[in-house]
């Protein structure tokens, strides 16, 4: 795409997103969700091949359905409340339709089905930008509206997501579609918490981007989407494969890794709150997740994955992709933990 | 009839949008779409609004259908497929016509009708003297007040029309 053309456009998805998380009237939310889908479809259709151009039009269909609901629930709201504030208690009924067609954005359980398709259709970079930015916006609305959720309905998607989550990335030896299923698990984790501690959210959100991010960027270093080519990294770039392996178990939530600290805090945030059988539910759900990461790392870094004796004497050259910022980030998504106790200023 | 105007034409409104959204060829659905812009204007006009309902006429169908229209007329098919040509479309065309009327019958027999919101029948499509508008015209005074306290809103507004251009450019590209 023509450079100037592709900074404008961007530019634009930066700054629908920005006018929906700073807005407080309910007409600019939508504005800035319809600015933020517009101005990405040419960024999903990067490559002009079919697949491409149907995994953007699937994507332009359902971001657009979900915002015409919103638009009706907002109207609706308006209806009754006879006012535009964000931040003012919504109608009942208004508060489940809306979050409804926000789960419908971030791909939530039972709308989960467009994720893995529009991933596996674009490229590594755009799938990154869809997997990140585009969760945001509808997470920065689900925050202003936390306290008027319905917990049957929001309970029911966060639990039903990191299942789908967790028993579909199980099945892939794509990257990008385990990397689809893994954001609809951690979407599932980031909404179960939404109503008792947003700002629990606001922390799995971050620490989830970081680590999403981290593991994009490797896999474009390496210009590897399936789990085969992945496992030739040992004689590619082997500082990558003992990154990879590190990553993987701080995707899966184990300590000492900083995926560990959302998980914990909404564990403990979840019984602070008396429920038992849902953090539970998660936490076993969760290590289905882990599974997959496991298997990535197991033919990466601990197995040398059989291949012909061809691909094991490459050429090494110099990566000549602009990987910025790949150091600090795969610092940050391994050796947060020990930052936890700050969580106390939160007091 | 003329207390009911605008719940008849809500109710034209949407068998109109029946009539594209049954997915005859594009050229006829533009037919619909005129017909449901040409109503909506109506409607707009009997709450007051007659700059805004004339400017339905004038950027909506003057404009935007205009260049529908003759796209659509340079990317036609030949033999496009009207609401009388297959099964489907005319099955879909006369489910939402039908969906339409006994929701209007509905409406009309009960007194208090509850599908989202309570409305009392089609008491509630009758436009009566509400509220204290005063001297000026609410709607000339909204748009006013578009062009000069909601700065951010018009700036927001044509970057997002620019955007929408520079899109469709680089979407129909193909290289």
């Amino acid at each position: 795409m023509n450079p100037p053309i592709f900074i404008i456009i961007m530019l634009t998805v930066i700054s629908g997103t920005m006018i929906v998380v700073t807005t407080s009237h309910w007409l600019l939310v939508w504005i800035g969700f319809e600015m933020n889908l517009l101005a990405i479809i040419p960024i999903l259709m990067k490559k002009y091949n079919p697949r491409a151009m149907e995994a953007a039009t699937k994507y332009f269909l359902t971001q657009a359905a979900a915002s015409m609901i919103l638009m009706m629930w907002i109207i609706i709201n308006l209806l009754h409340s006879g006012q535009w504030t964000v931040l003012k208690d919504l109608n009942p009924m208004a508060s489940i339709m809306m979050t409804t067609a926000l789960a419908m954005k971030l791909g939530l359980a039972p709308f989960h089905f467009w994720v893995p398709e529009v991933t596996q259709g674009i490229s590594m970079s755009s799938g990154l930008i869809l997997l990140t930015w585009q969760k945001i916006a509808p997470l920065s609305i689900l925050y202003q509206i936390s306290s008027t959720i319905n917990p049957n309905l929001i309970l029911t998607m966060s639990i039903l997501s990191v299942m789908i989550g967790g028993w579909g990335g199980l099945n892939q030896t794509q990257l990008r579609k385990i990397m689809a299923y893994s954001s609809i698990a951690h979407m599932g984790w980031m909404t179960a918490i939404m109503m008792y501690s947003p700002t629990m959210m606001i922390l799995n959100l971050t620490i989830y981007i970081i680590m999403t991010l981290t593991t994009f960027m490797l896999f474009m270093h390496n210009s590897t989407t399936t789990t085969a080519s992945l496992s030739q990294t040992w004689n590619k770039t082997p500082l990558i494969t003992s990154l990879i392996l590190v990553l993987m178990m701080s995707l899966g939530g184990l300590p000492p890794l900083s995926g560990f600290i959302p998980k914990w805090m909404i564990i403990q945030e979840l019984t602070k709150n008396e429920l038992i059988m849902m953090p539970t539910l998660l936490a076993m759900t969760a290590l289905l997740n882990l599974y997959f990461y496991m298997r990535l790392t197991y033919t990466t870094a601990l197995t040398m994955f059989p291949s012909n004796n061809s691909m094991k004497m490459k050429w090494r050259f110099e990566c000549t992709k602009k990987m910025t910022f790949l150091p600090p980030l795969v610092v940050m998504s391994t050796m947060l933990l020990p930052l936890a106790p700050m969580l106390s200023i939160l007091d | 009839m003329m207390t009911y105007i605008v719940f008849i034409l809500s109710t034209v409104f949407v068998v109109s949008f029946v009539s594209f959204s049954s997915k005859p060829s594009p050229i006829y659905g533009g037919f619909g779409l005129i017909v449901a812009g040409g109503i909506g204007c109506g409607i707009v006009l009997n709450f007051g609004g007659s700059f805004l309902g004339l400017m339905v006429f004038l950027i909506y169908l003057g404009g935007m259908l205009v260049v529908f229209g003759y796209t659509t007329a340079m990317a036609t098919e030949p033999y496009p497929e009207a609401w009388t040509s297959n099964k489907a479309v005319l099955a879909m065309f006369i489910t939402g016509v039908l969906a339409e009327l006994l929701t209007a019958c509905y409406i009309l027999k009960e007194d208090e009708v509850e599908v989202v919101f309570k409305f009392n029948g089609a008491g509630d499509w009758v436009i009566y003297d509400t509220g204290d508008s005063g001297f000026f015209s609410e709607e000339a005074m909204g748009i006013a007040a578009l062009y000069s306290y909601g700065t951010w809103l018009v700036v927001v507004n044509g970057w997002s029309l620019l955007i929408g251009v520079l899109v469709i450019m680089e979407v129909t590209r193909g290289n």
